[in-house]
């Protein structure tokens, strides 16, 4: 940039770095400069070369062509060991913890304590652990509970805090936000702010902007394996317009009308695991948002609407009809969809064609006697998917091939062709990049204008705050609070969820 | 070059699956040329179609446990659904065409039914389909040995009756009978695949089930209804082994768990559910029996054929987890 900070000496450097997979080129000719005392964000859309250029700088992956260097020596990284040699952690994305292992044999994972004899005994590992856990306080996680039974937060907590504790000079954590909670992160943002103030860099990943802005120093944004631009400071639209290459107005497409109070679901008292009562109405081309922190009864109230987890008590009317969905295919027939949180792995089938998952839902109706009126089912995906403005190299080719908001459509055109009135959204955009996110945004507000209802639950309050019409705040599996449109923010929403905790 | 480029293209335009079942019918066809420099005799129309014969037996099993493979499961009972299938035909006609149809009904109903047991057990009770369909080979073994005295009752020494034995032995057109039993069971199986909401919820399934689930499949019905199909081609392969060789005796099943996975297997089916075709197992049944014939008409041993058996099985396996991660 300027003379100043060319005088400073970088602490991490990548240069024209290259990394193909088959015929796939993940990261071309991308550079990044990182120094000391700074935290450097990279943002960009999924597949923009991330993750990648990540694994490339600790030592994971090899690059192809380019240069890494470490506190300005080229860094030969054959192995992650050679990194960690030269004081580089990496926290990936995908948690690289033993499952069956406890969590003390993970933390220690070879440095574990030894007696005279060279061995070592789970009681020693136990008390090592917890010296660790203590210096950055971690009070809640047993070291003697295995891994497998532990929560995906307290797993992310885990690789955070073993990468920690090996004092890094570069840190590298790949969307390490996208399985905490709130407070986990404020607790991680605490510590990343220690490494910096100690002089260390901390690179990071996150597809949350408020966690960008609220604690890089300097983000630079990707887009198809490299870099096209670093900043100190960036504002999210600006970023969106970066990293898709398009100008995106805004983020947030504007809230669909009021709806008229025409309950397209009313659910009254419903119970069951850790949902202990639920009442509420959702109307008809409304986006009825459900806020609060994971854990206290949204998953429950989600399945069991879809019929997929048994209800203990309560009733649920759907256009004024009692319905007592047992299973996913009689919700389905009753017009409630859910999409999940994990497209790729509860929604669609990925291997199968753009066709065949379209048509999923509909294939009993689509049928006599069991045989496939497959004529039929071919226009009528062919059809869903010119509606949707899908972006696919033709119906044949597998979903697994589509980008993120095309394969959101796939399963958004599966429960329209299957004439559902009633979306459930379940956290469809955690671990999701700007641009998709924007289509999800974009295709729920269509949904709503059209006259379907929409129950909408985000673990990121902002969205809610933007998109909803009303948030319903749960707590410990009661409606904690019902917040209206009007001065809604996400702080709100947040303080809604926290009011037991906050106040003692 | 350009031949090469051509044929590289051709097979990159069919599905790693079709490419397999390619691979099959080409590893067929080089085996019987092998046999025949081993022996003129060999690609004679006569061995030819005997090898088929036999081959349709194997292929019969292979149905059955192609449908399961497809969801990622397995089915280890059918030894012994075989078995008793082979025993209960023969014993309860008594060997007399008059009450052929009632045998075949019977013994064709038992295989499904025990076929819906291991379905049930691996859906509703959730027992993993290995350790369920084991145990039951072992209840079925049990009581077949149990009920029969060990091939010592009164009516177990019955044939089966003449006109299962002629379905054995026919033919029509200059074809063995049972190849035209085979070429319906084929026709039949890719249709129930391809055509029917059976068949696409089948690969729905094997390919994700929870999503299967999400989507308002009927994953329970499917899966039993599978297992059910594994039980019923089961005992029509015993009902038409026993046809041909007339008497069912103890442990006829027992060759055809091995061969019948294998062909399922060499036919291109991932072992982990979702991907494949019957067409492939017919291929792979036909390709195995052919191996056994040419390694006989080479007068290997019985050990030697077993060791060769399980080299070529994993050497394939190999090779199609290579081009998995190629594609």
């Amino acid at each position: 940039m300027n003379d100043a900070e060319g005088r400073r000496a970088a602490s991490l450097e990548a240069v024209s770095v290259s990394k193909g997979f088959g015929g796939v080129q993940a990261v071309s000719g991308a550079s990044l400069t990182a120094f000391p005392g700074e935290v450097h964000a990279l943002v960009g859309e999924n597949g923009a070369g991330k993750s990648t250029l990540i694994k490339l700088i600790g030592g994971r992956l090899r690059a192809d062509s380019g240069i890494i260097r470490y506190q300005g020596a080229a860094a030969a990284l054959k192995t992650p060991d050679a990194a960690h040699r030269q004081g580089c952690w990496t926290v990936f994305q995908e948690l690289t913890l033993l499952p069956a292992m406890s969590v003390a044999e993970n933390l220690l994972l070879r440095r574990e304590p030894r007696d005279v004899f060279g061995l070592t005994s789970s009681r020693r590992l136990r008390q090592a652990a917890e010296v660790v856990f203590a210096r950055f306080g971690i009070r809640d996680i047993d070291p003697g509970a295995l891994v497998e039974d532990l929560p995906l937060a307290d797993r992310q907590v885990i690789e955070i805090v073993r990468a920690l504790s090996h004092d890094p000079d570069i840190l590298l954590l790949d969307e390490p936000t996208s399985a905490l909670m709130a407070r986990e992160t404020a607790w991680l943002f605490g510590e990343v702010r220690r490494l910096r103030d100690a002089g260390r860099t901390v690179i990071f990943t996150s597809h949350r902007w408020h966690e960008i802005s609220a604690i890089a120093d300097r983000i630079t944004v990707f887009r198809g394996g490299r870099d096209v631009g670093s900043f100190t400071t960036l504002d999210e639209d600006e970023a969106v317009t970066l990293m898709t290459g398009q100008r995106v107005e805004a983020l947030y497409p504007p809230r669909p009308p009021a709806p008229a109070p025409a309950a397209a679901l009313a659910v009254a008292d419903l119970a069951g695991g850790r949902l202990a009562a639920a009442s509420f109405t959702l109307n008809r081309g409304e986006i009825l948002g459900i806020g609060g922190l994971a854990g206290h009864g949204h998953r429950e109230l989600f399945l069991m609407l879809f019929g997929a987890m048994p209800r203990k008590a309560g009733q649920i009317r759907r256009d004024g009809q009692e319905i007592r969905p047992r299973s996913p295919r009689q919700a389905i027939r009753a017009g409630i969809a859910l999409v999940p949180e994990d497209r790729k792995t509860e929604g669609l089938l990925l291997p199968l064609s753009v066709g065949d998952n379209l048509t999923l839902a509909v294939l009993g109706r689509e049928s006599r006697l069991g045989i496939l009126r497959r004529r039929r089912l071919r226009t009528l995906a062919a059809a869903m998917a010119a509606r949707l403005k899908v972006r696919m190299p033709d119906i044949t080719s597998p979903v697994g091939a589509l980008s993120g908001g095309n394969q959101q459509k796939i399963l958004l055109g599966r429960w329209l062709l299957a004439d559902c009135a009633v979306f459930l959204f379940y956290d469809v955009t955690r671990g999701v990049d700007v641009a998709t996110k924007h289509e999800i945004y974009e295709l729920m507000t269509a949904l709503a204008r059209d006259g379907r209802a929409i129950l909408y639950y985000s673990s990121d309050a902002e969205e809610l705050a933007h998109l909803a019409h009303r948030v319903l705040v749960l707590r410990e599996g009661r409606i904690a609070a019902e917040l209206a449109a009007s001065g809604l923010n996400a702080e709100r929403i947040v303080a809604a969820a926290m009011h037991e905790q906050a106040a003692p | 070059m350009s031949g090469g480029g051509t044929r590289r293209r051709v097979l990159a335009g069919l599905s790693p699956t079709g490419r397999r079942v390619l691979y099959a019918y080409g590893a067929t066809v080089l085996l019987f040329l092998l046999g025949g420099l081993v022996r003129p005799g060999f690609i004679q129309a006569t061995n030819v179609l005997t090898i088929l014969t036999v081959a349709m037996f194997v292929g019969l099993v292979a149905a059955g446990q192609s449908f399961v493979i497809l969801i990622g499961g397995i089915d280890l009972s059918v030894p012994w659904v075989l078995n008793a299938a082979a025993i209960l035909l023969a014993t309860s006609s008594g060997g007399e065409n008059a009450h052929a149809a009632a045998a075949l009904a019977l013994t064709l109903g038992m295989g499904a039914l025990v076929g819906v047991a291991n379905g049930i057990g691996v859906t509703v009770l959730g027992v993993p389909a290995v350790v369920m369909t084991l145990a039951m080979n072992g209840i079925m073994e049990g009581l077949t040995l149990g009920l029969s005295g060990g091939m010592t009752c009164g009516a177990c020494a019955s044939y089966a009756p003449p006109l299962v034995q002629g379905l054995a032995h026919g033919s029509l057109l200059g074809v063995p009978a049972p190849l035209w039993l085979w070429l319906a069971v084929i026709g039949l199986i890719s249709f129930l695949l391809q055509a029917t909401v059976f068949g696409r919820a089948t690969y729905a399934i094997g390919t994700n089930l929870r999503a299967s689930e999400l989507a308002g499949l009927r994953v329970r019905a499917t899966v039993i209804g599978l297992y059910g199909l594994s039980g019923l081609t089961a005992a029509l392969a015993g009902i038409m082994l026993v046809g041909f060789g007339g008497q069912a005796s103890l442990g006829m099943g027992e060759p055809y768990l091995f061969q019948s996975i294998a062909a399922v297997v060499i036919g291109g089916a991932s072992i982990l559910g979702g991907r494949g075709h019957y067409l492939g197992a017919v291929a792979g049944a036909i390709c195995l029996v052919t191996l056994i014939s040419v390694l006989l008409a080479m007068n290997m041993a019985e050990y030697g054929r077993s060791i060769i058996y399980g080299v070529i099985i994993l050497v394939l396996l190999l090779l199609y987890g290579r081009e998995a991660r190629d594609g």
